[in-house]
Order: C-alpha cells, then structure tokens, then sequence
C-alpha cells in the first residue's frame, strides 16, 4: 500500500494526532535503550485503546506489513527495534489501570503503565507488584511481559512469568483471544501464557494484563557487606544458600562499580574488593533469625565490613547504590557495553577469573555486577568511543563473556533478551532443531511473520502453507531463506 | 455477562479505568473562559479536548524557515556560535530514566516530546538534519523543569543543552509573524516593572468591573486567542504595592551583609513577599540592602534571548558587586537559577567572566540562606496545614529541596504535607504558561488536584510563576479561595507573632 | 505399512528385545487398547521409536507411572505406548545452584530422596503416588504446596522432548533465570502428552523447611470456610499451604505452616489468631495431619471426581453451588476438597448415578465457566466423558491451541482427542 493511504487509514483508526510520520520525528524512534542498532520506522502508530490496536494490526496483516510493538523503549537487545519498511506500535499512550482487585490480589492493566506505578497504586493496601526491573520507574508493563523481565527479587519471588495470570492478546492476524485465564486458576489447555510471556513481541501484543499483587512482607532488614574480593563474597552467599536462607535479594558489585557507583551516588561504601547487598523479608520472627545467621555467615567469610540499614533511608541509599550502577558507569568511563548473562552460581568464582583474563587480553576494563541469587551476571564492558577500534573490540569481549557463560553451563540472557543483539549467538546455545521446535510456536500464533520478524532468531524462516496459491518468497528464490 | 468471550474478566465495567499516570478521577478539563488582554494578534483556535492533539494542532505555532544569522554553517542545523554540545549529547545512553519524570512526556506520550527525543534532535542536527519545524517544535514545547536532570543516572546536563538550542533557535529560525510578535510583547513587558504595572493597573479595573463576563456573555470571548486568554487569566489581583527600604539594619548583632533580588513579577504582583523577605533577614541578623535594580534576565535565558539575557546579567552584576556584599538573596526560584548560572553564561565576555563568577557565588535563595545562616529569631506558633510545591527552578535546577522545608517545620504547629508528583512541574516554566497554554493548562490541573488532595489549608512555595499557574488552574476549577503564601511570608508571620489568619485570609 | 510381526522386529531393534512387548487390557486408555508397549532407555531411542512410529502413522501415548492415563477424554486411537519406565536417571543434582536434571521415568519419591541428603526438595506434592517427573509436567500435578510454591511450570527450567516425528529439540537450561529462546517448558506442562513425549526435564529445588506445623480451624459452613482462607491469605504469615476439606461431618481448613525451627512458634501463634475467630482453632499432632495433609488424594476409586477452578475470593459460592446442585441432582453430599488459597477445588461424588452426575457437571460449568472459572473431568467413568467430555471448552483461545498442536503434532498422532477442543 502506498504510503500515505497507509498514514491515512491509520490516521483513520487512532486518530491524527496518533500517527508519526514526519522523517525527524520518525528518527527518534530508530533504537530502543541500545543504540547500537538503528532502523527507521516507515510510520509510527500510537493507540489509545485495545480496539485501536486490534484495527491497527489487521491493517498491516491485511496488507503485509511487518510491525514492532513498543513500550517505554528501554530495552537492552534491541527488542523494540523498527523492522525496514514496517510499523512501529507504540503503547505508551495505552496507560490506565483498568481494575484493582484486592480480595483476589489481582491487577489488570494496559501495556503502557510504568512497573513501579502499580506498585504504588496498590501499596496503600499492603500490596506490591514483586517483579522489579532496574528499569521500573520507566519501563512498561508490557515490555516487561515480552522480554520476561526480572530484578534483584528474582530468587525468591520470580520473574514477571510468575506473575502474570491472563492476558487480552491481538494476535498478528488481527484476532483478538485471551489466554492463561486471568482470575481462576489451572486454565485448561496449554500454557499459551508461558509461552508467550518472554517471546519478546513475536508472537503477538498484549492489550490487558492481569497482574498478580504480592503482600508487603512483615519484614525487611537489608544489609551491606564488603569483601577483600569476589571469593570471599562468593563463599559467603554458598553459605547462606547451602543453610536453606532463601533472601528476598542478594547482589554483587566488584570494586571497579563502587568507583563508578560511589562518584555518581556518594553512599560511603566501604573500601573493599567486593560488596554484597543483602536483603531478607518475611513474617518477623523468622526474619530475625535468619539475618543473624546471615551475619555470622559474612562473618565466617571475612568479611572487611558490615552495615545493616538502621531505617528505611538506609536501605533506600544501599539499593540506589546498587540500582544506579550502570548509569553511574558514565563517571568513570566514556561509553560501556552491557552485558546480560547467566551462570550456575557455583561457577562464579572460575567464571570472574575468566572474564578478568579476557579483559587483559583485550586491554579494556570490566566492572562486574550480579545477581548473586539467582546467577545473572551483568558485566559492563568500558570503553571509549572516540578511540580507534575500542568499539568493536568492546563488543568482541562482550561475545566472549557471554560464550564464557555458556562453556560453564550457563545462557545467554538473564533478561535482557535475545532481540536483535544476540540472535547470533543463537546457535551456540541451541541446535537448528531446538531453534526449528521453536519456530513451530511462531509459525502458530504468526502464520505470515510480520509480528517483530527478525528477531530471537538468526535467521528467517518461512512457515509453511499460505493461503491461495503459492507464492515463492523473493527471500527463498534467492536461497537465503528454507520453507518449513 | 453472557457472552462467552474468553476466561476474562467478568464485570470489568464494575471499576472504571484510571489514567494511571494522573490517578484522578476522569473529569474532562473544562476550559473556563478567561478574561482577555487588550492586544491581540491572530492565533490559531483552541485545540480539541484530545490531550494528544495539542501536538499536531499546536504545531501551527511554530512555523518558519531556517535562517543564519550570525556565526557560520557548522553544522546542519546550528551554527558555530555556542551550539549543543556534543561531549554534553554522548553523556546520553538513551536510558530513558528520564522519560517519567517529563511532564511533556507524561502528557503526550510520544518519544520526540521526551528529554531523551530532545537529545536525539539535538544530535541529529549535529550530524544530519537542518533545523525544520518539528525539531523546533518538539524543543519549544520543552518546559525547561529539568526534572530529567534530577532523574538522570549518567549525568547529562540537559539544562545546558536546551539553553543553548534555544539560543540557536531564536537566532536562526523564523517564528510565524504572530508568534514573533507576541513573544514581543511578553518581553517588552514582563521584564520591566513599571510597564507591567502599567499595564496591570487597567487590568484591575477590567477584572473588578468584570468586563471579561460581558465579552463572555456577548459572545465574543471565543474569538479572543489562546494565548492571550491564557496569560489574562495568570494575572491575579493586583495588590497594594509593598515598599522596601534601601537599607534595613539588623535585629541584634549583624550576622551578615545581603542584598535582595526584588524581581519584576514579584515586585509588581507579590510585593508583600519582597516586603516579608526584608524583614525575616533582618530578624535574622542581616543588614539588607535593597538597591534600585533591574530585571536579572531569567526569562530571557530561559527563552534563549542571548543578547538580551547578558545585558540584564550584567546589568544585575554592576548593581550588586559594589555593594559590599557577603551574598545576594534571591525569593524567586527562576531569577536565583539564573543568577546562579551568570559565572557561565558570561564565560566569553572578559570583560565579565571573572565578576560574573564572582557574583554568583554570593547568590542564595532565601530558604537556602536562612538555613546556612542558621535560625536565631524565636518562631511562634502557626498551627496550620501547608503543602510545599517545589518550584522546579529550586528543587531541580538549584536541589534546593530540603531547606524551605526546614524553615516551615522550624515553626511549632506547622504540618508540612507532601504533594503526589512532586517532581512533575506545575507547567509555569517561565513564560511556557503563555506560549504554551494548553500543555500548561494540563499540567496546572494536575497540580492543582494534587495539591487540593493534601488536604492542606494553604499552599507554599518560593516562585511568583508557580504562584500565578497554581492560583489560575484553581480558579478554573472553582478553588481560587486557597490561600499561597512563600515560605519566608509564613517565616515572617510566625516571627512577627501573627495568628493563622493573617496567611489564611489571603 | 508393515506387519506387526516387522513392526516388533523393528522396535525391538531400537530398544532392544525385552524391552518390547504386547499390550494387554491393563495397557488400555480409557477404553482404547494399543498393540505395543516400548521402553526406551535413552532420548535417541525415544527418537528412533518416535520415526518409525510417523513413518507407520502410529498413534502413540507417553506414559510413566501410570497415574494419570485415565485424564483426558478417550483417544481416537491408540497403537503404541511409550514408557519411560527405563528412563530413571538423576542426570545431575548441583546443591550449590539448587537445581536437578532428570529423566522422565523418575519417580518423584526417588527425586525426592535422591535431593533430601542436602536437605533440598522438589516443592511439588501431588497426590499420587508412583508417579513419574514426566507425567506429572505432562498432567502438571499439583499439590497443597502450590500455594507457597507455584505449580509444575513455576519450578521448570529446562526441558527435552521428542515430537511426534523424532525430532529431539530442549529448551530453557539449567539456571533459574534464563530469557533465552521461547519457553518450552512451559507449554509442554500440562500438554498431556499430545505435543511430544517429555524426555528429561529440569527443575529448580527448594530448601527443605526445618520445621512444620499444621493449624486447623472447624468451619461450620461455606462462608466461614472462605472468610478463614482469606484471612490467612492476605496476612504477612506466608503459608505454605491452605486446604480445605469439607465433608458431610468433618469441616476444617488446615494451614500447613512451615519455618525455620527458630520462627516457626511464631508463624503458628500468628496464623492460630488469624483462625480464631471462625471457629474452633487446634494444632493438629502428626498423625492427623499425615491423614488430613498432603497426601489425600483428592480422588478416590468408584467416584466422579470434578476439578473446579475459580476465583479464590469466590469459594463460598463454589461450595454453595456443589452442594446445592449434588442435592438437586440426587448425589448427596459430595466429599469436598480443595486449595482453597489458590482456588482449585475438587469435588467427589459416587459413580453410580450417572444422569445425576451428567446433570451436576454441566450445572457447574453453566455456572462456573461463565464467571471466568473452569470445570474439569479429574476422574470418571467412560460413559459420562462420552456425555459430557472431559474439557469445558470455554475460552476463546481454542483455536490457538489447535493451531499449536497443529504445528507440534500435524498428523495427530500424540494422544489425538484426549485433550480439549477435541485436539
């Protein structure tokens, strides 16, 4: 269809004032939080409601056009990034809180609305949304259910899989169904649900989301430990782990990040080669108990010092230390690389070795910050742009460490997702036919692939039949692309 | 419900949707007639009741063509003279942090109307893109809050990247005749205390013998611009002028020597705040100077008026720096940001450069500097709900947050209530409230709401603009009654043994 | 096609000889006998059955205990069964990472043992016993603890399966946090064997608690039962379990509290207040709670079984409603169990009265489908799922769920039509 019919009939379904097609407004549209990657959108679409979308999709299914969903636009793999000639949806104006259901602790809300404010809807009743991304204070909800998005409280509460119940989806034909139930449990049926959360917006856009709440736990007590190095920190947390404490939290920060962090933040952290944040939650008795042990354990494991937060303010400060870690990355160097991957905790301590030997050899500085609990590793790789070859090497060692994550039985994102940036990693991870099995799921809820196409997976592949005659796909005239 | 329409939810028309960023109750905004100015110049017609539509329709304010003025083509879309700079642009990692916190954003929900859209522009017209319509549209509707400042975890000092692009955009882009010449006009008056009291003079007369129901009623108030019923409607009653003397000796022991900023808005329309400001320092121990003196430029910094902005700093400087003064004492948050910055606004005069740091160092607002100088004067009682509204100017430009709130909770019986959304700008932002109505008239409301569901009994805060925006978005929703007050009037109240009435019956 | 005399000869070349046999009557899936019964002892065996399996057009059943072969509607047809009664390794335990991979023929007692030395568990507790780690993903058996722990697909991190034609694909890991790819795992739980046969699977394991307690509360009648279940719902005493049973004399709601030794006097003094106020609050001693607890089954031989699902907030009517339709009905008092934090409540009744049964589940579905819930077929005889099937078949994602097995399964040979939607 040509282009400004296109502008006119979505014009038509959400209005003027929500189509972008002017070529500079387009641009800032052209990458999400990784910059790496820049595509620009042929037209912007920004619906209201969940019928909005409905219509916008059919329209690009009826004429062939490939779209990307989009929320906040923060992502870390390029998951919102502009498909050629396609449409981007953006959901950012779809932000109401549809209905709060306490007595069933649940929540519905559209895609747009930011994580942290259901939270803060809700905590006047005692109530929380447990998943929370570093992101929460600007990523969306919705984004939140494409890329599975985790957070510090993962080891004990989950990821957004687990606390998702029901979600209204339009499908990439432009159906509209609902799946995973929403308010009863044990919806019949296979778990549409858990597929879809985590696919990263391939297999369609999610109009409604039923949230779980979670009740404010009785207690909190957080503390913060330093370590003469990553081994000491790392037996520490072995030890909590090996005696049956499940923290709410547990984060790792290694001396290069206190520099950044401390420079950015200034929370006095104390000098030493690692730091723990350590935070328990929970009926009090138990709590009590348990961060006791908790100490004597740090203890055990020398560490150089302890603070426990006196108050609310401290322990505040303590998680906006270890919160504002990768912006505070701007302080001590002019560009750096976000690496997101996951090992068995056990292979931490070989792993950091590793990733410290790479570094030399590719004489640049790694700052390493994890997620003690559940083994998610976040190495930021610095360098500087302006630098001949910085860039590329940066981007190099970053595939390195996430091979290292690999050889020692671990993933290739913790939660940032696969998206664009680590399609080619794919294969080193899974074999064609693991990839061809997952393909199969696609290729059911989005038949004609225009739903995010190109991304998760290296590369295309078509799905089989096409209603009414067949026609050969250029992509496979040309031999680039296999009929499945 | 007896479609079997899925494992939804059943009843969902039991709740009714909120606006999860507004967490109000869905009240169309009804924009009440506003009483309009004697000039006018052609504008076009008031938007639709889409907040969204503010973008594509507003668009119509800002239209012209490039055009170098001075310095040469640097880049496609600035000149070399003080461009954006790009060590400022590559501290940006498109985070989006700053996104939340944007009142435009929190509005709009577009991308291009969002700190980190702006930068973007910014960048691209470095790099590729002549300066056109949309950039200059997206960077007017720019409020200047600098909530993304605050927001930001990498540092970028946005404020410095918009002032310059705003200088580069009054320098080289052709505003539309109409909104040239009403930008004008707001800068032939609002800087010159005497004109604005000229004109503010009739203005009474018109709102006392409601002239403005008349037009209303004949029918004539709707073809009376925008922009100039918005600014109408900001101008509040205007009071007896308060006068300060030249010279106000201390209570007790001299603790120091300061001079005091008595601002142009703030002289002509809140001069008891000039008056009170006088008086809290000198029970404080300070020996007040209060010169004869210009406008200190904000206005124009702010709005990119380069020339303009440097004459009045230096202006502001000479009437100071002679005066053997330990610091300068600001009561208006936009003019003491400002005043702040002169050290690097006049960076490249060497005529200046060194005064002009030398200046700003001295520069406080009144809160800061009551909390610096720590309290001697016995506070009496005032037992009374206030909300604080952080002005942006102070809270995120200055991070002046904690003490104004310190000098209110220094007085027995005050209960100082917080306000949801602090962070989100009350949509004053220098003249934004005039050029800008409708975005401004959004925002207002929200804070309006926000404050009216304190609960409080009055309203604080150190900022004529706030003041005229929050007042205006209450009389439009039938509130007008709430007193305001600045914090050092509720300081000189209490130090002056004053009831509660005194703030309340204003 | 060959004859079955070459199909024996074939498979037992796969698996080898004493690991083929002839099916006989007990082999039988709701009424419908297949030919064979293999046991391969490995993924790639499972795979070369599988191949010839498409390429002979079998139609084949997964099985591992053999505790859940009576779920689902009767197939369609039924020519082979895969067991993994051979398949019984723990591939790997890593206490330190708190994870277990294993074969699908491990029985979850073993798993359970085989973790316990480093004080772990599996926070799975279905009922059955005998059952295997792969029927219960494929069923996704849950037990009380669901309510604390999640279910099958809160706890699974990585999977292995074998399609219908051979193809052995994994997915997911063996780390807890892993966004890479779709989640398989996922859709493969409570898939009933009708995508692929589960080969391995991995799970994450929990600590085991240090100390117990169980707190019951008599509750005289359905509104005390879902106002007592709330009450511990909403609290800070976080539970690891919420049940109820409700029969015709004996009425309780049991709270299984679980702590460290040193927290766990508290958990039960906090939840003992909760409860006081809806009757008659007791700690229970070990043995009544062993009978009461975990392990009974909510089905039970000679009953019609009824699993509801619904809104937790919504039990009272749940009761109200199955008390009310079984007397309409002529079936008495049903014997009523059920999470009652979570919503799930299964409801027992004898076979015998048929009509009445008919009548009672479509009742409940009228009732309980429309309000967003479901009503499924846990345990009944095979005239009544020919009545009134198994699956309620609401929801509009059917055809979502015939476009998935479609692609998994496009010539419909795993457990065709035992699954909803007739798939």
């Amino acid at each position: 269809m040509e282009r400004s019919r296109l502008i006119r009939e979505m014009e038509g379904i959400v209005g003027a004032e929500g189509v972008v097609h002017e070529h500079e407004q387009l641009r800032t549209y052209e990458c999400d939080g990784l910059m790496n990657y820049r595509v620009i959108p042929d037209l912007v679409v920004l619906p209201e409601t969940g019928a909005h979308v409905q219509k916008v999709v059919k329209l690009c299914y009826d004429e062939g056009i490939p779209f990307v969903a989009r929320g906040s636009g923060t992502g870390l793999s390029g998951g919102a990034l502009p498909v050629e000639s396609g449409v981007l949806i953006v959901l950012s104006r779809m932000r109401k809180i549809l209905e709060v259901d306490i007595p069933n602790q649940r929540i519905v809300v559209e895609p747009g609305v930011v994580n942290m404010w259901v939270s803060q809807e809700v905590a006047d009743k005692g109530y929380y949304y447990a998943p929370d991304p570093a992101s929460q204070i600007v990523s969306s909800i919705g984004g939140n259910l494409a890329e599975n998005s985790g957070g510090v409280h993962c080891l004990k509460y989950g990821f957004t899989t687990n606390h998702v119940m029901g979600a209204e989806v339009v499908l990439p034909d432009g159906s509209v169904t609902h799946i995973g139930g929403g308010k009863a449990p044990d919806a019949p049926g296979y778990d549409l649900l858990g597929a879809f959360v985590g696919s990263e917006g391939t297999l369609g856009i999610a109009t409604r989301i039923t949230l779980r709440l979670s009740r404010v736990p009785e207690a909190v007590h957080t503390l913060l430990a330093g370590f003469e190095d990553a081994e000491g920190a790392g037996g520490a947390v072995s030890g909590i782990i090996g005696e049956g404490i499940i923290p709410a939290a547990i984060e790792m920060m290694d001396r290069l990040t206190m520099e950044a962090v401390e420079e950015a933040v200034h929370p006095g952290l104390p000098d030493a080669g690692a730091v723990l944040v350590i935070e328990l939650d929970g009926p009090e008795a138990e709590v009590e108990e348990q961060f006791g042990r908790v100490l004597e354990i740090c203890e055990d494991n020398e560490a150089t010092e302890i603070r426990v937060a006196e108050d609310d303010a401290e322990r505040a400060l303590f998680w906006k230390a270890r919160k504002a870690a990768f912006g505070a990355m701007g302080r001590i160097s002019n560009d750096y690389y976000v690496q997101d991957g996951v090992i068995p905790r056990t292979e931490l301590p070989a792993v950091l070795a590793r990733i410290s030997e790479l570094a030399g050899e590719y004489g640049l500085r790694v700052a390493n910050v994890f997620h003690a609990g559940d083994g998610n590793l976040h190495p930021l790789v610095l360098y500087d742009n302006d630098t001949e070859g910085e860039a590329e090497r940066a981007e190099k060692l970053a595939g390195e460490i996430v091979f290292t994550c690999l050889e020692h039985g671990g993933s290739l994102t913790g939660e940032h997702g696969i998206g664009e940036d680590k399609k080619k990693y794919m294969p080193k991870m899974f074999t064609d036919d693991d990839m061809n099995v997952m393909q199969l799921l696609r290729c059911a809820f989005d038949p004609h692939q225009i739903a995010n196409p190109g991304k998760i997976f290296p590369t295309p592949r078509l799905c089989g039949e096409r209603p009414g005659p067949f026609h050969m796909h250029p992509l496979q005239k040309a031999g680039i692309v296999e009929q499945f | 419900m007896t479609e079997r329409n899925g494992r939804g939810e059943a009843g969902d028309d039991r709740y009714r949707a909120t606006d999860a960023t507004e967490r109000r109750s869905d009240e169309g905004t009804a924009r009440e007639d506003a009483m309009a100015g004697a000039i006018g110049a052609g504008s076009p017609e008031d938007v639709g009741q889409s907040t969204f539509a503010a973008t594509t329709d507003s668009l119509q304010h800002t239209m012209g063509e490039d055009r170098p003025e001075s310095g040469s083509y640097a880049f496609p879309a600035f000149d070399d003279h003080h461009p954006p700079e790009k060590a400022h642009i590559d501290e940006c990692v498109h985070c989006g942090f700053c996104l939340p916190t944007c009142p435009t954003y929190v509005l709009f929900g577009e991308e291009m109307d969002s700190p980190r859209g702006r930068i973007y522009l910014m960048n691209k017209g470095l790099d590729e893109e002549p300066m056109n319509d949309e950039m200059v549209r997206h960077w007017d509707l720019c409020l200047g809050c600098m909530a993304c400042v605050t927001a930001c975890p990498s540092g970028v000092q946005y404020d410095k990247l918009i002032e310059s692009t705003r200088q580069q955009v009054e320098r080289r882009y052709e505003r539309r005749a109409d909104d040239k010449a009403f930008r004008e006009m707001i800068f032939q008056f609002f800087p010159y205390p005497n004109r604005l009291r000229a004109v503010a003079a009739p203005m009474r007369l018109y709102q006392r013998f409601g002239v403005g129901d008349k037009l209303r009623r004949a029918g004539i108030m709707q073809r009376i611009p925008a922009r100039m019923r918005a600014m109408e409607a900001l101008l509040p009653d205007l009071p007896k002028e308060e006068q300060i003397p030249d010279l106000t000796g201390p209570v007790g022991e001299k603790r120091r020597r300061v001079g005091v900023l008595t601002g142009c808005v703030q002289r002509v329309f809140f001069s008891p705040v000039n008056a009170a400001t006088v008086r809290v320092l000198a029970a404080e121990g300070c020996e007040v100077v209060a010169p004869k003196q210009g406008c200190c430029g904000a206005l124009s910094t702010h709005a990119g008026r380069e020339e303009e902005s440097l004459d009045f700093a230096r202006q502001t400087i000479e009437t100071f720096e002679d005066l053997n003064l330990d610091n300068v004492v600001v009561n208006a948050a936009g003019c003491g940001s400002t005043m702040k910055e002169y050290g690097y606004l006049l960076r490249d005069d060497p005529e200046y450069a060194e005064r002009a740091k030398a200046f700003s160092a001295k520069v406080r607002d009144v809160s800061e500097f009551l909390q610096e100088l720590g309290p001697v004067a016995q506070r009496n009682p005032l037992p009374v709900t206030a909300a604080y509204h952080d002005a942006c100017h102070l809270a995120h430009a200055q991070g002046v947050r904690q003490q104004p709130r310190q000098t209110l909770k220094q007085i027995p019986g005050m209960d100082v209530k917080e306000i949801r959304e602090a962070e989100i700008c009350c949509g004053s932002a220098g003249i934004y409230n005039m050029v800008e109505p409708e975005p401004a008239a959004e925002l207002g409301e929200r804070k309006a709401n926000n404050i009216l569901k304190t609960g409080a009994q009055m309203i604080v805060t150190s900022n004529p603009g706030c003041m005229l925006q929050i007042q205006a978005s209450l009389k439009k929703m039938g509130q007008g009654g709430l007193p305001m007050a600045h914090p050092v009037e509720v300081l000189d109240a209490s130090l002056r043994g004053e009831p509660v009435e005194t703030l309340l019956d204003k | 096609m060959q004859t079955e005399k070459e199909l024996t000869e074939d498979l037992q070349r796969i698996v080898g000889t004493d690991n083929v046999s002839e099916a006989t009557e007990k082999d039988a899936v709701e009424g419908v006998e297949p030919d064979f019964v293999v046991e391969p002892g490995s993924v790639e065996e499972i795979s070369a059955v599988m191949k010839l399996a498409a390429r002979e057009g079998l139609a084949v059943a997964p099985r591992g205990g053999g505790t859940k072969m009576h779920i689902g509607d009767p197939p369609r047809r039924l020519d082979l069964i895969v067991s993994t009664a051979r398949m019984i390794e723990v591939l790997e335990h890593t206490p330190g990472d708190q994870i277990v991979r294993v074969e699908a023929g491990v029985k979850l007692e073993d798993l359970q043992e085989n973790v316990s030395d480093s004080d772990q568990m599996l926070a799975i507790d279905p009922p059955e016993s005998g059952a295997t780690i792969g029927g219960i993903v494929a069923a996704n058996s849950s037990g009380p603890r669901r309510y604390r722990y999640g279910t099958v697909r809160d706890l699974i991190i990585g999977i292995t399966v074998v399609l219908h034609d051979g193809t052995v694909a994994k997915a997911g890991g063996k780390v807890v946090k892993n966004v890479a790819g779709y989640d398989l795992s996922k859709l493969f739980t409570g898939s009933l064997g009708t995508l692929g046969v589960i080969a391995t699977a991995n799970f994450r394991l929990h600590p085991r608690p240090g100390a117990a307690r169980t707190v019951a509360v008599e509750v005289a009648e359905p509104q005390q039962a879902q106002a007592a279940a709330q009450a511990i719902v909403h609290s800070q005493v976080e539970a690891t379990a919420v049940e109820l049973h409700y029969g015709e004399t004996e009425k309780q709601l049991t709270v299984l509290l679980e702590s460290i030794p040193g927290g766990i006097d508290a958990k039960t003094e906090m939840a003992s207040f909760l409860l006081k106020e809806f009757g008659e609050v007791r700690t229970l001693s070990n043995e009544e709670s062993d009978r009461l607890g975990p392990l009974t089954p909510p089905e039970v031989a000679d009953e019609v079984v009824l699993k509801i699902g619904a809104p937790p907030v919504d039990l009272a009517a749940v009761l109200e409603s199955a008390l009310g339709a079984a007397e309409r009905k002529g079936l008495g008092h049903p014997r009523i169990m059920g999470h009652a934090g979570t919503g799930v409540t299964f409801v027992g009744f004898p076979e015998e009265n048929e009509d009445g049964a008919a009548g009672f589940v479509e009742e409940m579905r009228e009732i309980w489908v429309r309000r967003g819930g479901s009503v499924t077929l846990q345990r009944a005889p095979l005239t009544l799922k020919q009545r009134v099937s198994t699956w309620d078949n609401g929801g509009d994602y059917l055809g979502l769920v015939r476009r998935v097995k479609e692609k998994f399964d496009p010539r419909g040979g795993m457990n065709p039509g035992r699954f909803l939607g007739g798939n």
